[in-house]
């Protein structure tokens, strides 16, 4: 059985965002970017598949830029087995799930497991899009996957606990942030990662339409909090509160 | 002109960065509080088994060491960036095996000793330490007065050796030593590979350093060693030894970088929170000039480091470049790091804080390894014809 697996090339966690002078958007410009958390939670997932034996192949694809392909570099480094870039530049959730349903028209995977959401946008969309696409199941904000013949289970977080559905294969997962504890590529595996194969392609090869059909208006700061007051004792503490309507 | 990193080298960066974050910058406060009670700055046993396990893992033992005893042969450029990551941490740790005596052995053992000696010590079995500095003898390498004399297939040495680190610990110590008085100086020198249970090499006393690291004196009394642990070509010890200096001497570079990124960006996360006056910090002129200065700084300290590490992957000489990333590169980080102490205030001063551990390391690799001085006088006299 093979595993897709999509990963995005995001503006790294540890850096602080600037919003462009002009709210045209971020500014990316000389920025640390890495593979999307949630991608790499994805990863991970799949590479514990394979080695359980349940998967035979990973497959690590990316639809972005050239520079793209350092993401899937990482993937591979991680241990997939070998990456398709989609060279395209600012696709919308839609158009990713396109390509990728094309994709896995190709490929005939058994699993298509994404990051619920990718940090930069936090759209939470591609996975169920691709999900309605293709017609197939979907177990989103998974945090624990286990595959059974041609059924995987999937825990999914939901408000108050845990809600397990099983899911006829193929099917799409959307990873959670406790699914598990993504591996850090070492140091042999990245030198091997240079020689795995990594596919180029193009929107047009899949026959997808990406041009966009969302229109960003805006990008501001988000509003700066003031500064809190401090209080002397609890008494001040429910006046305060009583004051500006918290408690009545 | 490509001035990027090859793709496998930053993904090496990438992992020592996480590395560092996640193993080594946990441990800051352990070690500073450890070095606040006068107890050094050293990790403990424990700390160390865990962090090197972490380390072997991940595949980062044993980077720049040949591939035919176990090691990944990565080119000095790639090394750059490993000790820029290792530099950004208070936290003492260098990837076993130290690339310094590492790079001297690759050049200067026989069959036998790279058997022996290089390659557990490439393995990371062994600690080894290096004696060139006497009591009165440093830089000037003609003032040295230990000496090696034959005696049948045997060397006996005899003299003082000082600023040793790891003197009682390491498993084998590379001893310089005196074998040809008539010589001149640098063609009278050799290198032996002495074993610290050797009878005659005496452990003298232990000198605490302000980095809460320690260096040791020795004595070498008769010590004997056999005829086949000489390091290299009798007489002709001072070219591998350079070799060493060199390497340590580019390390230090790429340390200096990570130390003074450190600092630099402990002041761009506090100058917009810190509010004086009315107004951040960040909107003062002089801490915008510290933090220009630290960026302009660190950026050439990073061309000119990568520079010099891609010339000695291409073979070329770089005594020149050497001397001048080795005195700028530290002074430079000791500027930075003294501004952001500067700017912290009050917690400027703190031994809570890693920049005082910070600074005082830089006020050591400032001395350590040719004083910055040294390092001038060599670029100045080889502009200006006068070599002695």
């Amino acid at each position: 059985m093979k595993i897709i697996v999509p990963v995005k090339r995001v503006i790294d966690y540890n850096v602080k965002p600037r919003v462009k002078p002009d709210g045209s958007g971020v500014d990316l410009a000389n920025v640390k970017m890495s593979m999307n958390p949630f991608d790499e939670i994805a990863v991970e997932e799949a590479l514990r598949l394979r080695e359980k034996g349940v998967a035979t192949e990973v497959i690590a694809v990316s639809i972005g830029p050239d520079k793209a392909q350092e993401t899937l570099r990482t993937a591979l480094a991680m241990g997939a087995d070998r990456a398709i870039l989609v060279v395209a530049e600012d696709v919308e959730p839609l158009a990713v799930a396109k390509i990728l349903a094309k994709v896995m028209d190709e490929e005939q995977p058994g699993l298509v497991i994404l990051g619920k959401q990718a940090i930069d946008d936090d759209s939470n969309q591609t996975g169920q899009m691709l999900a309605a696409l293709t017609g197939r199941p979907q177990g989103t904000f998974a945090n624990t996957v286990n595959v059974s013949g041609d059924e995987v289970h999937v825990a999914r977080e939901v408000d108050g606990g845990l809600q397990t559905v099983a899911l006829k294969m193929p099917a799409i997962i959307t990873t959670d942030l406790r699914l598990n504890e993504p591996r850090y590529a070492s140091l042999p595996n990245i030198m091997k990662a240079k020689s795995k194969p990594l596919a180029q392609k193009t929107p047009a090869d899949y026959g997808v339409d990406v041009s966009p059909r969302l229109k960003t208006l805006k990008v501001v700061e988000p509003p700066v909090r003031s500064a809190g007051i401090k209080v002397a004792d609890v008494d001040a503490l429910v006046a305060k509160l009583k004051e500006i309507g918290v408690a009545a | 002109m490509n001035f990027e990193l090859a793709e496998e080298h930053r993904m090496l960066k990438d992992l020592v960065r996480k590395f560092v974050d996640t193993q080594l910058v946990p441990l800051e406060s352990e070690v500073l509080a450890r070095d606040t009670a006068g107890k050094g700055s050293y990790l403990t046993k424990d700390e160390q088994a865990k962090v090197d396990a972490v380390s072997k893992d991940l595949g980062l033992w044993g980077l720049d060491a040949p591939e035919e005893v176990g090691g990944m042969n990565l080119p000095m450029v790639a090394m750059v960036g490993v000790g820029e990551e290792l530099g950004r941490t208070a936290t003492p740790y260098t990837l076993p095996p130290d690339s310094p005596n590492l790079r001297m052995m690759m050049a200067a053992a026989d069959e036998k000793q790279r058997e022996h000696y290089l390659a557990p010590y490439v393995r990371g079995e062994t600690i080894s330490a290096i004696g060139i500095s006497e009591p009165g003898a440093g830089a000037d390498p003609q003032l040295m007065k230990t000496t090696a004399v034959q005696d049948g297939d045997d060397w006996i040495i005899n003299g003082r050796k000082i600023w040793i680190t790891k003197a009682d610990e390491a498993d084998f110590t590379i001893l310089m030593a005196v074998t040809d008085k008539n010589a001149n100086g640098r063609n009278g020198m050799s290198a032996f590979l002495v074993d610290r249970d050797t009878p005659g090499f005496n452990v003298l006393r232990k000198i605490p350093m302000i980095d809460g690291t320690a260096t040791y004196e020795i004595a070498l009394d008769d010590c004997r060693v056999p005829g086949w642990k000489l390091l290299g070509t009798r007489g002709q010890g001072f070219l591998p030894m350079q070799v060493r200096l060199g390497t340590r001497r580019i390390e230090m570079a790429s340390w200096s970088i990570g130390m003074a990124q450190r600092a630099l960006d402990m002041m761009v996360e506090y100058a917009p929170q810190r509010v004086t006056f009315g107004k951040p910090l960040s909107s003062r002129q002089t801490v915008q000039n510290w933090i220009a200065d630290a960026a302009t700084r660190i950026h050439a300290m990073r061309l000119m480091t990568y520079d010099c590490a891609w010339k000695i992957d291409e073979g070329r000489d770089t005594r020149q470049e050497i001397s001048m990333i080795k005195s700028y590169c530290t002074e430079a980080a000791y500027d930075i790091v003294d501004h952001a102490m500067q700017m912290f205030g009050g917690m400027g001063m703190t031994r809570e804080m890693p920049l005082y551990l910070l600074s005082n390391k830089l006020r050591t690799m400032r001395i350590y390894d040719g004083p910055s001085e040294i390092h001038n006088w060599v670029v100045a006299r080889d502009l200006l014809g006068t070599r002695e």
